[in-house]
């Protein structure tokens, strides 16, 4: 269902205002959304100001300064800070990204720190994403195979390179949550993240269960509910193109 | 997850680009064009009632605000036009990359500009 507006408990208000402290003169704000479990008030934007002459480059970084130096309570995911884990997706200027891997330089103006759209927020900046971890669950992401066969299997240079672009995918969710499909049906639509995965394992030249992948995913809600938006492929921070594997799963249900 | 837990910020704080833009305007015009083509429908159908119900559709069509409507009806046919061909494209599997969308996208909106004011301004010719 398509709901524009926030629901009452979670419309976004003014926080605090924490300033400068050190006197440097190359000072940013930076607005963070933050909702605290404990008090049961709404949503906040609590507004920092960061002395910048002594911060590195990324928001991840600009993230840390302020949970080491100014607030402590401020609570996001992260954990390898090189693009790899994926955990510290987040909403930054407007866009989804990794905190790890965004220089803070490519935003203009006051810094706009969210949680990863449209999701249940479990504190400031995690939101929970257990619905798309079932969803990944359901396209069933492993290699099926029903022949029995003693020799390895063994996968040609050509077939292996289908595989190019979809499994380098780290699960961040970044592309799900940009998605407006996703945001009004995230119940049933199962969004690019998952749709990227079922495409690796549909075309995946050693698995023997394409057939029955195609028939499970060839549903209304489950993959037609993408009208080729392209935010996924905008957000993507590993340069994917969830957009088009999901073509290619509705070029393979239109062609077979 | 309980159930007062808030839902973050969606459609409030994502920016728009060229393709989301592209997208929402295919699915408006595509809305329009549906009570337009009930228009059309109702204006030749003017025609078996005479000429009186067809002047009302004359008068109306040759007002100010008729001929702000005509001009949006063109650009509203012209982009759903051109929004589907790009999207036959993308039925084969074709302009998914980040760059070829984003050009197709805006050829699509100053494609639709351009040909509205082409068309309305030949009309004297026809």
């Amino acid at each position: 269902m398509v709901q524009i507006n926030l629901p009452q408990n979670s419309k976004v208000e003014k926080g605090k205002y924490f300033k400068d402290k050190t006197g440097s003169k190359n000072i940013r704000k930076v607005n963070i959304y933050r909702w605290d479990p404990s008090t049961g008030k709404n949503p906040r934007i609590d507004t920092y100001e960061v002395d910048m002459d002594n911060c590195p480059s990324k928001v991840l970084d600009l993230l840390n300064k302020i949970k080491n130096e100014i607030d402590p309570s401020i609570a996001y995911r992260r954990s390898c800070a090189h693009g790899v884990c994926g955990s510290c997706a987040m909403n930054m200027d407007g866009k989804n990204g990794l905190a790890c891997t965004k220089p803070h330089a490519e935003i203009k103006g006051d810094i706009n720190i969210y949680p990863l759209p449209h999701l249940k927020v479990s504190k400031d900046l995690i939101g929970d994403l257990s619905t798309l971890y079932k969803q990944y669950e359901s396209v069933e992401p492993w290699l099926k195979t029903t022949s029995k066969t003693e020799k390895e299997n063994i996968q040609s240079k050509e077939d292996r390179a289908k595989l190019d672009g979809l499994y380098e995918c780290i699960m961040c969710a970044c592309c799900s949550t940009s998605c407006p499909s996703y945001w009004w049906n995230g119940d049933k639509y199962l969004g690019p993240a998952v749709l990227l995965q079922a495409y690796r394992w549909i075309i995946d030249s050693r698995d023997e269960d394409r057939k029955e992948r195609l028939k499970k995913v060839a549903d209304e809600l489950k993959l037609y509910r993408c009208h080729t938006i392209m935010n996924c492929t905008n957000a993507c921070p590993k340069g994917l193109n969830p957009a088009k594997a999901i073509a290619s799963i509705k070029k393979m249900l239109a062609t077979s | 997850m309980k159930e007062n837990n808030p839902l973050s910020p969606h459609i409030q704080i994502y920016n728009w680009h060229v393709s989301s833009l592209v997208s929402i305007s295919h699915r408006i015009t595509g809305i329009l064009n549906y009570f337009l083509l009930i228009f059309i429908c109702i204006w030749a159908g003017s025609i078996f009632f005479g000429e009186d119900a067809y002047d009302i559709f004359k008068l109306f069509l040759n007002s100010l605000f008729g001929k702000f409507f005509v001009i949006g009806f063109i650009w509203s046919y012209l982009f759903q036009i051109l929004s589907e061909i790009r999207h036959w494209f993308w039925d084969v599997g074709l302009g998914f990359e980040l760059k070829t969308s984003k050009i197709t996208g805006v050829l699509v909106i100053f494609g639709s500009f351009l040909l509205t004011i082409l068309i309305y301004s030949s009309r004297g010719f026809l």
